[in-house]
């Protein structure tokens, strides 16, 4: 492969992959273009995706730059707008990144890549080929990979029903500030759901291997409890059954965290002669799968995600592999953010649901009767933005899970075929156990 | 302001505010007294139906405040109720079936037999307590809450609905109620195991954790969920927007997705012939439970579920499938080469017999999963290592699974046929194919299921073939033996009384002598297990060398026994040779050479060995001589 120069942004980097790809010369001609046309199509795939993060870069630094949540809500409500696509006459406003459009966007994506994986890989391939290196070593690896895929997206699955029933409490909040005139049973009602809603976002972030994180759970709702004034009662017992939590799904030593490292162990990138071979497209392959793993698990909450950040790295010098390490980047920073905050993941909406949530938590707990002009124009905006964020949540959770789900069987199909072309040569020699 | 006849209803809530009084905070309304919980419920229909009567605007402040304080109230007690019957009920339903399905040690022991027996009783067990219903044959629903507790909860979510807080109240159930439902799968020992952790266990390990799983995913679907359901039902029904199913999804839907992860991890395991059969028991399990869980997750919200399951059921069916066709590669490319001493039977063959035979067991499931026929010579005609067979023969008359067995068997002998191509000595490998086909035809009769699938056809044709593989193993034995004996080069011509040269008789038995001593010496090594297989070919020898050198002996002795030394061409008489062939596919050398009629250690040995094989195989004896014949034509050598 020619040197590529890396410097610059990613941006610029993306340009150099419409260059030519270096000549493949273990291939014959067709495999060869086939080859090329994989890595461009993975480029250009991602590069969709990174594209729709650069254009609505602007709109998430005032978003998250300014307090003024009416103007978020507003400008969010002006690119939902169907009208807006319609004057434009261009293609729908592209999603934000790590929003949920913009993962179903990503999980279309792998699902194309897949089959062009596939294809480049299996068809019309003599098995034979599987047997000898570089594949008898990468296939198995790459199935042992897709066996811990198919972990991370039940823990997927599991998490988005976690973010459902998130939404459901921040829509008892909506329907009781909703009200009017609202009064202060109402806003402790809403005030008590968003706790609810808070305690059970740290609880699930914060949750890790360790035991003794019961105790610290029960003293985060009983200050909750104070603040809420007594709402939910301070009996222990009370609240106990009061918050639902990711721990029973998997066992308690798994992590989401752990599991992205295992998957992105020894995955090196093929080098001298391997680098133009069949070693390339699993290699591409395997780094998809890797990063959409990892940006779900960044986005959605999952047991015990320490250290994710640091967890999956692509080499920079790979042309085809310049958007995913744009995307990459941007995502692995607001992971670094997040540790730090302490958020219940990426997710666009999810993030917005939180911070709208603790404002929401604010305003309850300084609410007087009656409002003043200025407190009900902000508690307007605020409630505003949330409804728009369970909306999006309504609308788009189902879909993801079931992505997810499809993305899980296209897994088990392909490990099923890879595994029946295996077959056919360990079949040759392959002793009866009697 | 305050509109004074809702002032007493008022009253109650506010006195019961946890907000307000740190009585009202420590004590439950619903633990206590009945009349003061009828009093609570009043009031907070009071103070509804004023707020329905008035309109919004009318509404006192008072009365909207205070119908929330009750609504919080309420929430709390609802909660209460639930959290204080979680689990001491489910205790006791829980050991109550589980002393059925599984637990003791003892169970554990004979649980391969009792397995299916106390599957049945589960099934057809009478609701003998009170607490059982049974609304289909086998789902048996028992009541989570008791009546009373459950009269409670749904006065409370009544109003708590009425008053616009359903979402609280789905919220508090499910967070409650699935803690109980986790706590029973604990209980009911369904682990908590990744798809990479499965992966990963042995599979003898996992085989046990399969039959823990049937049993565990019938209480489940059967009981647990099932019950679930109708306290959802007895609790939320009617009062409207699908309260009871949303309930219900919402506890349920994560444990019934961890229930059914061990089996859908299980349907993606790497296949291999060993696990068919567990695959089997698994999707066997999964099938006879489809009625239920599709009567359980009915809904449109349990949709996800039942298709899941579905998936799964599918899934195993395909691994069966798979394992199948991989079964019958591996039976055509065994490769193993070295030769089983004495041509006995090849673990290949015990192998795949008593596989075959466990095939037959399941057969009911697999004709219904085996709808291919098998991919036979004709594809790939030109391939050499393929048995060129034509199926089609057999096609009209029986199932395609039992193709595939009879394929099975077809690719076995040609496997078969292949080894034995790897013994030096021709007539070693004759006998070794008689062994093996005769063992494959007597595993067939032994099994009903068997010998109704593969068919007389089939049957008659491997039956033929193994006497075939007796014939050539007479032939390329005794044929050579028997030459010694013939007539033909021993009269010198132009002599008329006694024209025999004594010198060509005298090399005809010393020939003779050498021979059958070596066949005796090597055959007496080679083994036939089958003691009736045994006696019959013995016999058949015997039939064949017996009379031909009695008749030999007759005609030629007079010219030996005149000349010099008779006693080195003339070794042995007929009952030495009747004697010898009883040495004949022991399976071990003889420890002396062939015996004469002066030795009368070799007597007594011989006695030995009568007795010997008169214990062993007094009926095969008898059927020997009652002429129940395998080899017809063995004489017509």
């Amino acid at each position: 492969m020619p040197a590529t120069d890396n410097q610059g942004s990613f941006l610029n980097r993306i340009s150099i992959r419409r260059n030519q790809f270096a000549p493949i010369e273990t291939c014959n001609d067709q495999e060869q273009e086939n080859l090329e046309l994989f890595q461009r199509h993975v480029a250009d795939r991602f590069a969709d995706l990174l594209y729709i993060h650069s254009t609505t870069t602007t709109a998430a630094v005032t978003n998250s730059n300014s307090n003024d949540h009416s103007s978020a809500a507003a400008a969010a409500t002006t690119t939902d707008s169907p009208s807006a696509t319609h004057e434009t006459h261009g293609p729908p406003p592209p999603p934000q990144l790590l929003s949920i459009s913009w993962f179903r966007n990503l999980l279309d994506t792998y699902l194309c890549c897949e089959a062009e994986f596939k294809a480049v890989l299996v068809s019309g391939r003599d098995p034979s080929q599987f047997s000898r290196p570089p594949l008898d070593r990468l296939i198995p690896d790459f199935l042992e990979r897709s066996i811990k895929a198919l972990d991370i997206c039940n823990a997927v699955t599991h998490g988005v029903d976690l973010v459902q029933h998130w939404q459901k409490l921040a829509q008892i909040a909506l329907m009781a500030l909703r009200q009017t005139p609202l009064g202060e049973g109402q806003v402790r009602r809403a005030g008590k759901a968003l706790n609810t809603l808070l305690t059970s976002m740290v609880f699930d972030d914060k949750e890790n291997a360790n035991n003794n994180f019961h105790g610290r759970w029960t003293e985060r709702t009983r200050s909750f409890g104070r603040r809420v004034g007594g709402g939910g009662g301070n009996n222990k017992d009370r609240t106990a059954g009061n918050f639902r939590s990711l721990s029973w799904s998997v066992a308690k030593s798994w992590s989401a965290s752990k599991q992205i490292q295992n998957m992105s162990a020894n995955l090196a990138a093929p080098r001298g002669g391997e680098s133009t071979g069949l070693a390339l497209p699993v290699y591409i392959m395997n780094t998809i799968v890797v990063f959409v793993m990892w940006a779900l698990v960044a986005a959605i909450p999952c047991q015990e995600r320490n250290g994710l950040a640091t967890h999956f790295q692509v080499p920079r010098n790979l042309n085809w592999a310049q958007p995913i390490i744009g995307l990459q980047e941007k995502i692995g920073e607001d992971w670094k953010k997040k540790e730090k905050k302490g958020t219940a993941g990426l997710l666009e909406e999810l993030q917005r649901m939180e911070k709208v949530a603790h404002s929401l938590v604010e305003f309850a707990d300084t609410f007087v009767f009656p409002m003043e002009e200025e407190k009900e124009a902000e508690l307007a905006a605020l409630v505003a933005e949330l409804a728009e964020i369970c909306k999006k949540m309504e609308e788009g959770l189902g879909p993801l899970q079931q992505q997810v789900r499809e993305v899980f069987h296209r897994i088990v199909r392909s490990r099923a075929e890879i595994i029946d072309v295996l077959d056919q040569i360990t079949k040759m020699s392959a002793p009866v156990p009697y | 302001m305050e509109p004074p006849e809702s002032t007493a209803a008022e009253k109650v809530i506010l006195q019961w505010d946890s907000t307000a009084s740190e009585d009202a905070r420590e004590r439950m309304i619903f633990t206590g007294d009945r009349q003061e919980i009828e009093r609570y419920l009043d009031a907070v229909d009071e103070l509804q139906k004023a707020m329905s009567s008035a309109s919004l605007s009318d509404s006192s402040s008072t009365t909207t405040s205070a119908l929330q304080i009750a609504m919080a109230r309420l929430e709390d007690e609802f909660r209460n109720i639930l959290l204080s019957h979680t689990s001491p009920v489910e205790d006791e339903w829980l050991t109550e079936s589980t002393q059925l399905e599984f637990a003791s040690q003892e169970f554990e022991l004979k649980e391969e037999i009792a397995e299916s027996s106390s599957d049945k009783q589960f099934e057809h067990q009478e609701s003998n307590s009170s607490s059982c219903y049974k609304t289909t044959s086998s789902i048996r629903e028992v009541d989570l809450i008791p009546s009373d507790a459950v009269y409670d909860l749904r006065c409370i979510a009544e109003r708590m609905i009425a008053a616009g807080y359903l979402r609280e109240c789905i919220q508090v159930y499910a967070s409650v109620r699935k803690s109980a439902v986790d706590a029973s799968l604990k209980k009911l020992n369904v682990e908590k195991l990744s798809i990479g952790d499965i992966q990963r266990l042995e599979w003898e390990t996992l085989e046990t954790k399969i039959r823990r799983w049937i049993r565990a995913a019938k209480i489940c679907v059967r009981v647990l969920f099932a019950s679930e359901r109708r306290l959802c039902e007895e609790i939320f029904e009617g009062l409207g927007n699908s309260a009871d199913d949303a309930c219900f999804m919402e506890t349920i839907k994560s444990p019934a997705i961890q229930l059914f992860n061990f089996a859908e991890a299980i349907s993606i395991s790497r296949r291999s012939p060993e696990k068919l059969f567990k695959i089997l028991d698994l999707h066997d399990a999964l099938s006879d439970l489809m009625p239920d869980i599709e009567s359980v997750f009915e809904s449109k919200s349990s949709e996800s579920i039942r298709v899941q399951a579905v998936e799964i059921l599918s899934r195993l069916a395909e691994a069966a499938r798979g394992i199948l066709s991989e079964f019958e590669n591996a039976v055509l490319r065994e490769p193993s080469k070295v030769p089983v001493p004495g041509g006995t039977i090849h673990p290949l063959t015990r192998y795949v017999m008593n596989y075959i035979s466990l095939i037959s067991d399941y057969k009911q499931t697999l004709i219904e999963l085996i709808v291919s026929k098998p991919s036979t010579g004709s594809r790939y005609s030109s391939d050499p290592n393929v048995p060129d067979m034509d199926l089609s023969e057999f096609e009209g008359q029986t199932s395609t699974l039992a193709l595939h067995l009879i394929w099975i068997i077809a690719i076995l002998q040609f496997n078969l046929d292949g080894k034995s191509k790897h013994y030096k000595d021709a007539s070693l490998a004759h006998l070794f194919m008689m062994n093996n086909v005769h063992y494959i035809v007597q595993k067939i009769k032994g099994s009903a299921e068997l010998r109704e699938m593969i068919g007389d056809d089939y049957l008659r044709k491997l039956t033929g073939k193994f006497r075939l593989a007796a014939t050539n193993y007479q032939r390329s034995t005794w044929v050579r033996v028997l030459h010694c004996l013939r007539d033909e080069g021993l009269h010198v011509s132009g002599s008329f009384s006694s024209g025999v040269s004594k010198s060509a008789l005298r090399e005809r038995f010393k020939a003779f002598n050498a021979m059958f001593e070596e066949v005796h010496r090597t055959q007496a090594t080679w083994l036939i297990p089958d003691t009736q297989l045994r006696e019959e070919l013995r016999i058949s020898i015997s039939e064949k060398v017996i009379p031909a050198y009695r008749s030999f002996l007759g005609r030629f002795r007079s010219h030996i026994e005149s000349g010099r030394h008779p006693e080195n061409y003339i070794k042995y008489s007929v009952e030495d040779l009747e004697n010898a062939v009883l040495d004949f596919f022991e399976g071990y050398p003889v420890s002396q050479h062939l015996r004469r009629r002066s030795d009368i250690l070799i007597e007594t040995r011989y006695d030995m060995l009568m007795a010997d094989l008169i214990s062993r195989g007094q009926t095969s004896v008898l059927t020997v001589q009652s002429s129940l014949r395998l080899f017809p034509n063995a004489s017509t050598l």
